[in-house]
């Protein structure tokens, strides 16, 4: 029988690999738990407050975006949108070779892999360097990131090492503190040579025209110093109404992502640097990607753009630490991803249809949601719409049957009492594709269909 | 998760056995009607129930889902409560349904089933105020409280009246938010990820060595039972109806 | 043809003209997102202080302090802006210093003080504007950063803070040193920007 492709990709992924996701995914949990339980008497509350935040910016995307369109510009920003991918990559080399750019520094930015920047980017000529450690390597390895907030969260040192050896960053050593110190030397001179920098970012402030960008490295801030062109590329819906939300939001993003109180550096942008200041880029330009995000808007899937990639989802997902990102064939993997992905994918939908699939539903991702998404929903939502388009879903029984058995009484009431015809023959011999995969590592009980019907009518006739 | 706050509490109420005790654990079924007559309750049965349709809801065949649900609508007819000792069914009832029925004429029906229905811990606690349960219980247990309790009252309704029993000890364990892994069709379309997952929450419910595996789910116990018993370190599990009903009998 | 602004506005003004209600913009309290420990914190800048410290910042009080612990890092090259000349004094006692920030000696200048705009004690945070930075880098090249902090300047919480943002295309909020667990979840300071993180409290 064909098999689910996160199923495939979870039995073949190689066990140390499985571990590591597994363990790092689990001390995540935890941490968020210990000081969002720590912090708030009642996190869940705030989780709520943020996810309506987030939902009313959504929903009023249409006077935010201009608002935080006519902010920027009066600041002195320069605006541009695009509609898709392709776009957003031209829009991107456009700036750059109008002003003769050839090098790039690149901060890490979710956005920067959907539209696949970087590959644009080496075609038209253009140095463009990762300077988050593990989207370099993600970079030099011709890799892609298994996690939102920890890109390599598959690799180990020894990988990282060999990596580095072969790029010619040193001989051969895998201390995590040298792999460090020799990525820090690195970018310094990337850092000092480039032309621009390319940012994504977490917030827009619609009020302020704030750009607001969150790391723990301080690449972003180093693409920031040096270069002449600042470019940030947007989601459209990242805007926010004004610096007020932050608070909540602020408050939420690092507690979920790695359980700081606040990420190290926080970093509020709102205009090219004033031209009396000695640093800073002087040209400040941002796209607004859309990429299917006005499609999943009109959709009844649209809660999922609340999301603000903190990686909780991700983390406290039993599928994903079993089956570990890359089985999500994404950008986004884990249960966000599971529904980002597909609906990302527009015309493709059907061959990202069986992320949906990959999840017990057990509804963990929603509980630790920083904006409360009802994520297991939009799985359900996406379920039936893979349902209605006919996508390939190996391994899921049909249900038409089932259905007719469960809405006919005296049918059901007869199979319930004549499968026991069950308990004398030995199952895994039974010609029942779905019983099979259960047996393999699971008994069955002995089947008593009826019992409790008879004893039910007896004990009233008493 | 949602559910309705102001559900009816009547004496009279109707059991919706679920399709697992139906077809396997009729001792579980049993359990629940003798303890909500313990509890002041006279349980109705209603021939025609079958299951609550939630395989063919969380397969995305909505359609036939529906089908399903629109028969347990009408067998569920009327305003009494309805008691099922299963979080995952109950959630089915009161949060699946409106779900699948957003967009279909007959949404105001379902939604009334689902503002009457309760899972069995919530509907003793939350509903008829019991704090308490009498009886005695000797035991150390590992109490999985079923995802798709998550949200709602039951989890701690549950754990409220097991801790309450004279003699019961529920002990703590690793990783307790995670799943067990069965997720209806999940287990048997993604095996060897649900059985991981069903391994690992073994791991984490044994190392303390109780003397059972207790949850208000059968589907989670059966599952949990059928990978201990295959791998052949079997587990005794018990649902939370059981305990309870074991307990009413130790009494005196 | 229509422009892309026109083009994405106009879908996203279709996507949004179905919807019966639209969710209305929450009210919620100034201090909604505050950790419940606050409150029993009187004094912020005692607050600031433990926060900073628990976030990695080291804090000093008094000029003498931090000049040893600098010298007690075995720094070579300070940069010190022209106004602090005591400090410079007493730094030259142990290493270079300079009141000249240029790209020449980016590589070159191992401690750095720059001024604060500010701070939140709530998180231990600091407060970097462009106004107030001499370069960007000076904040941030170095492996060890001190950010000059006046007490007047201490926000008591997050929220407060960003209800007085300074009027300044680039700010910056600093909470600890740089830091990655991007190999194996190995937390590792000093990634890119300071692997040392201080604050002169004056």
């Amino acid at each position: 029988m064909a098999e689910q492709k996160v199923e495939l990709f979870a039995r073949n992924l190689d066990h140390g690999v499985q571990k590591a996701v597994r363990s790092n995914s689990a001390a995540g949990t935890e941490k968020r738990y210990s000081v969002l339980g720590n912090d708030y008497t009642a996190p869940d509350d705030l989780r709520r407050l943020a996810g309506q935040i987030r939902q009313h910016a959504i929903e009023h995307l249409d006077t935010y975006l201009e608002q935080a369109e006519q902010s920027l510009k009066r600041q002195g920003a320069h605006v541009h949108y695009a509609v898709t991918a392709e776009d957003a990559c031209r829009a991107v080399s456009d700036i750059l070779q109008k002003a003769g750019a050839k090098k790039v520094v690149k901060s890490k930015s979710m956005i920067s892999e959907e539209i696949h920047l970087n590959d644009h980017l080496g075609s038209v000529g253009i140095e463009s360097v990762e300077t988050d450690l593990g989207e370099y390597i993600i970079q030099i390895d011709g890799d892609h990131p298994s996690h939102i907030v920890k890109p390599i969260i598959h690799k180990n040192r020894r990988d990282i090492a060999r990596s580095f050896e072969r790029e010619g960053l040193g001989d051969y050593n895998d201390d995590p503190e040298t792999i460090t110190r020799r990525a820090r030397v690195f970018m310094r001179d990337k850092y000092l040579q480039a032309d621009a920098g390319i940012t994504g970012a977490n917030f827009v402030s619609a009020e302020g025209g704030r750009l607001v960008l969150v790391t723990n490295e301080g690449n972003s801030r180093f693409c920031l110093a040096a270069p002449k062109i600042h470019i940030a590329l947007v989601g459209i819906e990242k805007v926010i109404p004004s610096d007020a939300e932050l608070a909540v939001l602020l408050n939420l993003l690092g507690r979920s992502a790695t359980g700081q109180q606040l990420t190290v550096y926080t970093e509020f942008i709102n205009g090219p640097a004033r031209t009396d200041r000695p640093s800073g880029p002087r040209e400040m330009h941002v796209i607004f990607v859309d990429n299917e995000r006005s499609k999943i808007l009109a959709s009844d899937c649209r809660e999922i753009l609340r999301c603000i990639r903190c990686g909780a989802c991700l983390n406290v997902c039993p599928v994903y630490r079993q089956a570990s990102g890359h089985a999500y064939r994404s950008v986004y993997p884990g249960p966000v991803g599971a529904v980002l992905s597909p609906l990302l994918a527009g015309k493709n939908f059907k061959q990202l249809a069986d992320l949906p699939k990959a999840s017990s539903l057990c509804g963990a991702c929603n509980e630790v949601c920083p904006v409360d998404i009802p994520i297991p929903d939009l799985l359900l939502k996406l379920r039936n719409r893979g349902h209605e388009e006919h996508a390939p879903s190996p391994g899921t029984p049909p249900m038409g049957a089932f259905a007719k058995l469960a809405s006919s009484p005296m049918l059901w009431r007869f199979a319930m009492k004549s499968n026991k015809v069950m308990n004398l023959v030995p199952l895994e011999k039974l010609p029942l594709p779905y019983l099979q995969p259960w047996l393999k590592t699971r008994t069955l009980p002995e089947w008593r269909g009826g019992e409790f019907r008879t004893w039910m009518k007896d004990r009233r006739k008493k | 998760m949602t559910q309705s706050p102001a559900r009816p509490t009547s004496r009279t109420v109707q059991l919706m056995a679920t399709c697992l005790c139906d077809a396997f654990f009729d001792s579980v079924a049993k359990a629940t009607v003798e303890v909500l007559e313990h509890a002041g309750c006279e349980v109705e049965f209603p021939e025609n129930q079958t299951c609550c349709g939630q395989p063919a809801f969380n397969c995305g065949d909505w359609p036939a889902s529906r089908e399903v649900m629109r028969h347990t609508a009408r067998v569920f007819e009327g305003d009494k409560p309805v008691i099922v000792p299963s979080g995952s069914c109950a959630a089915m009832l009161f949060h699946g349904a409106p779900l699948e029925f957003e967009k279909e004429k007959d949404l105001p029906t379902v939604k009334r089933l689902a503002n009457r229905t309760w899972e069995l811990a919530d509907f003793l606690v939350n509903g008829l105020g019991i704090e308490k349960w009498p009886g005695r219980f000797p035991a150390r247990i590992a109490f999985h409280r079923a995802c798709h309790t998550r949200g709602t009252g039951s989890g701690d309704a549950a754990l409220k009246l097991l801790q309450s029993i004279d003699g019961l000890e529920v002990i703590p364990f690793g990783e307790a938010e995670q799943c067990c892994g069965f997720g209806g069709t999940f287990s048997v379309s993604f095996p060897h990820v649900s059985s991981s997952m069903g391994c690992l929450k073994l791991e984490h419910m044994t190392a303390g060595h109780p003397d059972f595996i207790v949850s208000g789910d059968m589907s989670c116990l059966m599952h949990l039972g059928g990978l201990a018993e295959r791998g052949g370190q079997p587990v005794k599990t018990l649902h939370f109806a059981q305990i309870l009903q074991t307990a009413l009998h130790r009494h005196g | 043809m229509s422009t892309a602004r026109e083009q994405i506005l106009s879908s996203v003004r279709a996507a949004l003209a179905p919807l019966p209600e639209r969710t209305p913009r929450p009210v919620f309290s100034k201090d909604a997102a505050e950790p419940q420990w606050l409150a029993a914190e009187a004094d912020s800048i005692a607050l600031f202080q433990k926060r900073a410290e628990a976030t990695g910042t080291k804090c000093f009080t008094d000029i003498e302090s931090c000049a040893a612990w600098l010298r007690s890092q075995g720094v070579h090259t300070v940069y010190i802006p022209a106004p602090l000349t005591r400090l410079a004094s007493l730094c030259a006692e142990f290493c270079k210093v300079t009141s000249e920030y240029t790209r020449a000696c980016v590589n070159e200048i191992d401690a750095a003080f720059t001024p604060a705009a500010g701070a939140i004690a709530e998180s231990g945070t600091i407060i970097l504007s462009d106004k107030s930075t001499p370069d960007r880098l000076a904040a941030l090249a170095p492996w060890h950063h001190i950010a000059l902090v006046s007490r007047a300047e201490i926000h008591r919480t997050i929220a407060d803070a960003l209800s007085a943002m300074p009027d300044d295309p680039n700010l910056i909020w600093v909470t600890g040193p740089s830091k990655t667990a991007d190999v194996e979840g190995i937390l590792i300071q000093g990634v890119h920007g300071p692997g040392a993180q201080a604050c002169l409290i004056l």
